[in-house]
């Protein structure tokens, strides 16, 4: 089972972020030991006098390199259609890639997206050439309406970033899933645990994008590690077809010639 | 004439415009060891049009460069 994006077929289904680590030799661990093939990372205003950014940059270079894997550079921080296009021009530059995470937050309280810059972005880079992944709440038409601007991917939130609730609306999910069967759908944002992660998947989601879940854990890398388990056992568990829910209780082991059964009755 | 580059105020007395890489000499130590990119008021400019973007009294540049990101 493979996860594929914009043609490319990947082994992993997990999308990681590089940020919040507790340096980045941990950073570096954590994403290898997650079987990522695929990082998120960002730009900020260049400060010539700090050399963090060039070393951050060689570290992911190698990740990438050793992993076979690909960058996916984010939007993050921009609020207008305008500043994202111009963030992903300026990441397309220098990461070679037309691959984009699209955010444009419309509110600083949740960090939710704003549905109509996101749209309005979204048609301009398609029209450049982009390969777009965006970031959006679990609105059911919103998505419908990126995939018929040309989304092959789309990535509805489970709940905001870095909250850690896990999956706040698991109908709406579930709908979205249903609605759009043919879209790479990765829920992106929120997840807390690997048994969200695991949800997600036996929802017939294709993969998850996180961050601050394996960051933030007190041991990185082995939380990396358990999540790469947990979307391999909810992609093969959905696969596999999971049983439908019964009202009532049904015996597992067999009755008939049980001994001393019904005796008494 | 003044820029702004990242932010930070860059006043030429003798200019009253100047291309992209010159305004980039201002801003780097050491340029050719840098991963960046450059918006010009906002909007992307090209690594292959530096030399002939021009920036002029009151435009402000951004250098950007990669950082970790979720």
């Amino acid at each position: 089972m493979s996860l594929n994006i914009y043609g490319q077929n990947l082994d992993s289904r997990l999308l990681i972020g590089s940020a919040l680590y507790p340096s980045p030799h941990v950073m570096k661990q954590a994403i290898l030991a997650s079987g990522s093939q695929v990082v998120t990372l960002s730009l900020k205003r260049q400060n010539p006098a700090e050399k963090s950014g060039q070393q951050i940059w060689h570290y992911l270079q190698e990740i990438v390199a050793q992993t076979n894997g690909h960058l996916l550079p984010n939007t993050a921080g921009c609020k207008t259609a305008k500043e994202a296009v111009t963030l992903a021009k300026m990441s397309r530059e220098i990461f070679k890639t037309d691959w984009i995470k699209l955010e444009v937050i419309g509110d600083d309280y949740n960090l939710q997206p704003d549905p109509i810059e996101l749209l309005n972005a979204t048609e301009q880079l398609i029209a450049d050439g982009f390969k777009v992944l965006p970031y959006c709440t679990d609105d059911l038409v919103l998505c419908q309406r990126l995939y018929d601007l040309g989304c092959q991917v789309i990535m509805p939130w489970a709940s905001p970033i870095g909250t850690g609730k896990g999956l706040m609306n698991p109908y709406n999910l579930e709908t979205i899933r249903l609605r759009l069967p043919e879209a790479t759908l990765i829920l992106d944002a929120g997840i807390g645990k690997p048994s969200d992660a695991c949800l997600a998947m036996e929802m017939g989601y294709d993969g998850v994008l996180l961050n601050s879940a394996v960051a933030l854990a007190d041991n990185p890398v082995l939380m990396a590690k358990a999540f790469g388990q947990a979307l391999q056992a909810g992609a093969q568990g959905y696969v596999a077809g999971i049983m439908q829910q019964r009202q009532t209780a049904h015996p597992s082991t067999p009755t008939l010639d049980t001994p001393f059964w019904h005796q008494n009755s | 004439m003044n820029i702004h580059i990242n932010g930070k105020a860059y006043p030429l007395s003798n200019e009253t415009h100047i291309s992209v890489s010159s305004a980039l000499t201002l801003h780097f130590i050491e340029p050719q060891q840098s991963t960046f990119a450059v918006a010009l008021n906002g909007d992307f400019v090209g690594r292959t049009d530096y030399d002939t973007t021009m920036v002029k009294n009151g435009d402000s540049l951004d250098v950007l460069q990669p950082i970790q990101g979720g």
